[in-house]
This record gives structure tokens, sequence and C-alpha cells, in this order.
């Protein structure tokens, strides 16, 4: 069992987990065009949901679903009450971007005050690793990768098949031209948010799950990971979220296997920097719009 | 006394932090988020060179026992030199979120370079034992006191190079890249220049501002610079004033010392991390409410008014000075 | 006929797969105000930002007194005496309109760093001769009581005006305008086209004039260029161009009516 071939098969894991918060956050940014610094932190709130909820004696994966909801609704509400405000007073995008870290850090530390910042983890049965052709991997990581595949072919006939959905594809690609044409921008917008932060609850409990062990200070390195995810497929291009998931999931798995693992993330920094630099449209779209 | 004492160098430290983060947010309107990364450097640089050679089970680069004065200096250009590296590659091209992004990013590298490479600052348990730049045969209350004086010089001298620059021609040009890049351009300013120019300013003053904090606290490591710190800087700035530096020294009182200093009188309640969380959500919350009820800080920016007396003052008065 | 001032030599620009710029051709000459006409999409704002230096063309030259400026920078084509003015207007709304007008001249000793922070006699004395320039610039646009307001407060037709007092404390050789009068209340579009007569009588500009409102283009331009599908479609004086029948079709009748009713 190749060392390659082994970290390949985290890499799916890491990108499937990276798929499902990064279709959400590129469907976010797409629609309502600025970036929630505090996304990373919606998917701590799901893991932490889910572990009071498994702590009450819940399955895993129903937990995560609680999460899900939860974490779904409070993204809305946090949209209606505070983004809206600013959006609708038309203050400078740095105003905007800010006023998203002070959600995100009261996110975390409001998570810190109540659960202490000690290492926390959930209450799975113990894994056992399966051989799966050239991969090893525990039954929780096939989960993980199916509940991404899940989440996936979910968000595809969401965008392909539903009103909802190509309204939010007409709001991403042309604002002026989707209110025009009579798109109902507030509920789109609404249900943007509603989705999205679904996705991050169960982005949250699904990373939590791999990670084993997790802090408040989970999602905020792992929103990093997410832009460069974002970025690779191209803002606003779900599609390409989830290839690039797969492209940077791997890619730094397998890196971190052969270079020093703590290095993993700055690998995905760099990544991204240099793509935001040489080809600010993402691998996969033909216009520029950085 | 003592105690009040100590405040004294802290509060100066604080408003060089905050003038330093001005000048470039502020006033030219570059995102930087990672701000914290720029005090980081100076204050590791500044503190190494003023220790000798690695001793107490530490390891460093640069031990140079360099008077303080000079290891300030360099602690400041070492920050710029960071700061040159991180805005080539970016300032010309991003707009501000993407801008925002990357300064994280190039801050989380950071970070996880000087944490992993012990070789460099000592890894995770940071340098400690950064020599106090004043006499030890003084009292401790002198030494805050004598302290404290240094900073605020500096302070002093930061403070009014920023005024000079903000109500310069250069000022002016900055103000107006930050309203619109492009009209800039067309007036045949290089905007890039004139970014990077205020980019580099704003990292030397957080590397001057970071060596004293190294000096001040005797110690540091990477828990000191962890992103959330940046963004205590930001509120500062955005409670105090936007592009007004007195507005940046009010900021740097209310919230890094006010706060420190508030939550110094709370108990815990057996949870040892409770103060620090709840701090933190103090400082989002600020983040939030401050642009929502205070748009552009308490003491906002002073616009330079012309007061030359002008023989005409309104169409109308000049209709009425014919009848 | 001396060589012109500017002068496109078959430029182009295509965007993707749309060609905005085809091949176009014309000249500007000194000491002229020149129009460019034409419907919507033909290719005049483009032009516009390829002369500026905002993009570059995809190929062609763009000559300035002879030197080719094509994919210049914004700022450098500026400091070779191309200013421009935009058709929204974009007043630095932070700076009052003092402040707007002092921005405008380049160089400026005050710029440099530490003459910023010394702040020396001579670089005071600049100051204090840019002051008294724009003074007399505002007062004589009637805008002098409007002079430590932030830009941001003033009205649209205000804005246009100070776009003009800018262009005036430039002065620069050419200067671009991007629909000056739209928008604009009557009243006012006299009082514009007063002061473009201004720039090139007492301060030696030429101009080129987007425009879409007829009128003003006969009233001001002896030259004027039609446009239309990226390239020019034909020259000459307003009452030429209104015998031409490939001009009324294309512009002056069917495709112009929305605007030809000002």
């Amino acid at each position: 069992m190749s060392i390659l071939m082994l970290s390949i098969g985290f890499g799916l894991v890491t990108a499937s987990v990276l798929a499902i918060a990064g279709v959400g956050l590129s469907l976010q940014f797409g629609v309502t065009n600025f970036v929630n610094f505090a996304y990373g932190d919606y998917a701590t709130l799901g893991a932490y949901i889910a572990l009071v909820a498994n702590e009450h004696g819940l399955n895993i994966y129903v937990s995560m679903l609680i999460a899900g909801i939860v974490v779904a609704i409070f993204s809305a509400l946090v949209n209606r009450l505070v983004f809206k405000r600013f959006i609708d007073k038309r203050v400078k995008l740095v105003i905007l971007l800010v006023v998203t870290i002070g959600v995100s850090l009261v996110i975390e530390y409001a998570l810190q005050s109540i659960f202490g910042a000690q290492f926390q983890s959930y209450t799975i049965t113990s894994p056992t690793p399966m051989q799966i052709g050239p991969f090893l991997l525990t039954t929780g990581q096939i989960a993980i990768i199916g509940i991404a595949v899940l989440c996936m072919v979910g968000v595809h006939l969401m965008l392909s098949r539903t009103r909802v959905g190509k309204a939010m594809r007409a709001m991403s690609d042309n604002p002026a031209l989707a209110e025009a044409s009579g798109i109902d921008t507030l509920r789109i917008t609404d249900l943007t948010w509603l989705v999205v932060g679904f996705l991050a609850g169960i982005a949250g409990v699904v990373l939590a799950m791999n990670t084993s062990t997790f802090t408040p200070l989970l999602g905020s390195f792992f929103l990093m990971l997410l832009f460069a995810v974002v970025i690779l497929g191209g803002i606003g291009k779900p599609y390409g979220a989830m290839l690039g998931a797969l492209v940077i999931g791997v890619v730094t798995e397998v890196a971190g296997a052969y270079i020093n693992a703590a290095y993993q993330d700055a690998i995905a920094f760099l990544i991204m920097i240099l793509l935001l630099l040489l080809r600010p449209q993402g691998l996969f779209s033909s216009r520029g719009r950085a | 006394m003592l105690y009040l004492a100590s405040l004294l160098p802290l509060a100066a430290i604080y408003g060089i932090l905050v003038i330093g983060l001005n000048v470039q947010c502020g006033v030219t309107g570059i995102l930087n988020f990672t701000y914290i990364t720029f005090v980081a450097i100076g204050a590791y640089v500044t503190g190494v060179l003023t220790m000798g050679a690695p001793a107490n089970a530490q390891t460093y680069i640069l031990g140079a026992h360099l008077p303080f004065l000079v290891a300030l200096v360099i602690g400041g250009l070492a920050a710029a030199a960071l700061g040159a590296v991180v805005s080539f590659t970016v300032l010309r091209r991003l707009r501000s979120d993407y801008l925002a992004i990357v300064t994280i990013g190039a801050g989380q590298i950071v970070y996880t370079i000087i944490g992993n490479e012990t070789g460099v600052f000592n890894g995770w348990n940071g340098i400690f034992g950064i020599p106090v730049p004043v006499s030890m045969s003084l009292s401790p209350i002198m030494q805050q006191l004598a302290f404290g004086g240094i900073t605020i010089l500096i302070l002093a001298a930061v403070f009014f190079a920023a005024q000079r620059i903000q109500y310069s021609p250069l000022g002016r040009v900055l103000r107006a890249i930050r309203d619109d890049e492009g009209v800039t351009e067309a007036y045949g300013r290089d905007t890039f220049r004139m970014k990077l120019l205020a980019f580099l300013i704003g990292c030397f003053v957080a590397g001057i501002g970071g060596g004293l904090l190294g000096e001040y606290a005797t110690a540091y490591a990477p828990s000191a610079f962890l992103p959330g710190e940046t963004f205590i800087l930001w509120a500062a700035l955005l409670i105090g004033g936007v592009a007004n530096n007195w507005g940046a020294l009010l900021g740097a009182l209310i919230v890094p010392i006010g706060f420190a200093e508030v939550t110094r009188f709370l108990p815990d309640f057996g949870n040892p991390t409770l103060i620090e969380s709840l701090r933190g959500v103090a400082i989002g919350l600020l983040i939030i409410l401050a642009p929502a009820f205070l748009p552009k800080g308490l003491i906002r920016e002073r616009l330079a008014k012309d007061r030359a007396q002008s023989r005409v003052t309104a169409p109308t008065e000049e209709e009425t000075s014919h009848a | 006929m001396p060589d012109a001032l500017l002068r496109l030599d078959r430029v182009s620009r295509n965007f993707g797969g749309l060609q905005a710029v085809a091949e176009c051709s014309f000249d500007v000459h000194e000491g002229r105000i020149t129009g460019l006409i034409g419907p919507n999409g033909a290719g005049k704002t483009t032009v516009t930002n390829l002369i500026a230096g905002e993009m570059r063309p995809s190929s062609g030259g763009i000559l300035l007194d002879g030197r080719n400026i094509a994919g210049w920078s914004a700022h450098r084509v500026a400091r070779a005496g191309i200013a421009r003015t935009f058709q929204l207007a974009r007043e630095l709304g932070g700076l009052t309109v003092m402040e707007n007008l002092l921005l405008a001249p380049y160089p400026q000793k005050g710029e440099n760093l530490w003459l910023a922070i010394v702040q020396p006699p001579a670089v005071r004395r600049e100051e204090e001769e840019l002051k008294e320039r724009a003074r007399t610039l505002l007062e004589r646009l009637q805008l002098a009581h409007l002079r430590n307001e932030p830009a941001q407060n003033l009205s649209g037709g205000q804005k246009k005006l100070l776009e003009i007092a800018r262009a005036m404390m430039t002065r620069p050789r050419l200067l671009l305008m991007d629909e000056p009068t739209a928008g604009v209340n009557p009243a006012l579009i006299d009082q514009l086209v007063t002061y473009i007569r201004v720039l090139r009588d007492e301060l030696g500009v030429s101009l080129l004039i987007i425009e879409h409102n007829l009128d003003v283009v006969e009233a001001l331009c002896e030259d004027v260029i039609v446009m239309a599908a990226g390239s020019v479609l034909a020259r000459g004086t307003m009452a030429e161009l209104r015998e031409n029948p490939a001009v009324v079709d294309a512009y002056l009748g069917g495709g112009g009516s929305e605007y030809a009713a000002l």
C-alpha cells in the first residue's frame, strides 16, 4: 500500500469535506457578491450543535442533520438582522467585510465561553479501517464521502431543476438583469443563506468527524482552505468548487505526506495566492472577474 | 501606582499601532487583515537583536546584543520588508475583498512557519528574556515611567509624521486613491507605487510598535499574533475614528487598554478562558456595532478647509452687490 | 496639413468573441473640438478607454504627436498630456471640492514622503500657488461657495462642473469627454458649453467629446466623427453629416431617435 495511494484516499475524504462547504461558499459569494468571513465559523457552530445533540444520545448522523437545519436558520437570520442593514445602507465594501469578521469573532468566542477552549470529540463507534481498492478508509470516512456526494447531487438538482436554483444562477451571473427579469431577489437571497447555512452546518460536523478532535477555532482555519477551493473553481461557480475541492483535497494530503504535514494548510494558501495572481478567474472559468 | 505606571507605555504602544493601521487602511483604504503579523515581525526581530546568543534552551536567529534603538529601527525595517514581499505580489491587481483574503492567507503562512521552524524564533514557545531597555538600577515604578517616556517620545514622532503625511499633498493623493483609484490614475498618479508606499509606512510603524511591545512584555510568542488580534486594532480604529490620528489614539485607549482594564476586575466563574472569550465576543460585537452607530468613529476625519477670503462667496451675493 | 495631435491607426479591440472596435482610424487635430457620435454599442466609449490607457488595443496604433501610446498605463497616458472626464460623475467624494481641484495638477513636490513630512517652504509655496489657481477657477465656475464641501454632497450638475474645473486645473493637451451633458438640465448645458469653449480658447486644450445631444455637438464641434459597429462611418461637420445617407440610416434617422429628441 503506497503512501501515494493512501494519501490520495485521505485526500478524497478531505475533498469531500471541502466540497460541501466550498459549494456553499461559492454559491453564497456568487449570489450576494461579498465574502462572508464568518462562513467557517458557521461550520464550527454546526460541529458544536451536533456535539450537544450527540452528548444527549443522538446518533451522529441525526445530530448532523439537526446541526444543518439550525445553522441554516442561523445563517438566514444573521443575514437579515446584521448584513442586510449594512447592505441597505450602501456602506463601503470594507465595512461589510469587517462586519463579517465581527460575526466570526462573536461565534468563535461565544462558543469558547460556553464550551471552553479544550478539544472536543463525538461519541462515535471506534473506526475500523477497511480496504477499498487501493485506499484504506474507515466507515466514517466512507460515510463522509457518501454525504458529500449526496450534497453535491442535491445542489446540482436544485440548481438545474428548480426555479429557485435557476434564479440563484441568474443572480450570480448578472444581478441587474436578474432583478429586471422580475426575480424576487430578496426571497432568493434568503433561500441562498438557508441553503449555504445548511451546507456549512453539515460540513462542520463532517470536518469535526474527520479531524476527530476540534475546538472553537475549527472553522477559521478551514475557511482559508475554502477560499483556496472557491478561487480555484471560480467564484460563484459551485461546480467549479466541487472540482476545486477535489484538487485542493488531494494535493494537500499528498503534499502533506511527502513534506512536513504541518505545512499542509500553508500549501493550500500558497496555491490560492498563486492562483489569484496568475489566473484570478479560476482554473475552470473562461471569463475573468477579479 | 506601579500598575498605572505600567499602563502608560502600553497605551502609547497601542497608539502607535493604531496610527500605523490608520495610514494603511483609514487613509489609503488598503484592507490589511493581517496587520498583527507585521507587529509580530517587529517584536521578534527587535527582541532577538537585543538579546545575545541563544541560551535558556531557546533557539533563534540574529542574537546580536544590539542597542535598543538600533534594534527597534531594524525591527521596523524587517516588518516593512515583509510588507514589500506581500504587496509586490498582491497590491497591483487585486480588488479589496481578494486582497483581504490574501492578507489573511499570508498571515497564516507566516504564523505556521514561525511556529514550526523552531530555529527561527523558537517555535511555538516563543522567545523570552528580552532585555528591558531601561537601567535595572531604577525602582520598578521608575523603570515603567522611563520606558513610558521612551514610548511616548516615539509615539509623538510617529503621530507628528502621520499628521504631516495626512495633511499634505501626499495625504491628499492617498485619500483620493481610497475614494476612487481609477480617477487618481487618470490624473497621472502611479497608484500602485503610492499604495505600496502607504502599505510600507504602515508596516514600518507596526514593526516599531511591535518591537516596543516585545520589550514591554520581555517575551513574544505565536499566541500573541493570532488572527483575532488584528481585529482588536481594527475595532480601535473603527470606534476611535477612521482617518483621524487623534481618533486612532482614542480608539487605542478605549479598545485594547479599556478592555484589558475592564476585564481585569471580572471574576472568571471557574472557567479560565471565560474572560478571554467574553472579551472576544465583545470585540466582535464592537466591530459590528461601531460602523452601525458610529459610521466614521468617534472623532471623524477632519477635512482641510480653505480659509482664504474669496471675492465672491455665492452667486446671489454677486447679484445683490450690483443692485 | 500638420500632423494630427492624436491619430488612431486601425485600432481594434475585441472582448472574447465580441468585436467592440474594428480597424478604427481617425485623427484629432490640435486646437479643435472634435465630436464623436454614434449609436450605443458603436465603440465610442471603448475607443476612449483605449486612448486613455484603461485597456490596450488588440491591434493597431494610437499616436500622440507621432509617438505610439497604445498599451501605455493610464497614469502614463495622463502624464503625456491626455486627461479625461467621465460620464457618470466620479468626484472624489471624501475630499472637499477644493481638494478635488488641488489633486489635478501633476507632479507636486508635496507628494514625496520626506517633503510631505518636513514641508519646507518650497512645498508650501507650491501648495499656495495651486490654491490660488483653484480659487480663481472656482469663482469663475461659481462653485467657490462650495469649496470646503465634501464633493459627495454636490448635486449632479455641480459634480459635472467639478469635472470640468478639474480638467481646467490640469490643462491637458487633449481632453477626452464622455457625454458631458448626459443627465444635465438644459440651463446647465449652456454653461457647460461655455466652459468647454473656454478650455479651448483660453487654455489651449484640444477636445474629443462623445455626445448624444446633437444640438450640443452642432454648437461646439467643428469636426465630427461618426462611429458605428466599431469603426468610423463618416466624418465632417454636422451639416455635412445630416446630408449623409449612411449616417442618417445608422444614427440620425432610425437608430438615434431616442436621442434626437433632445
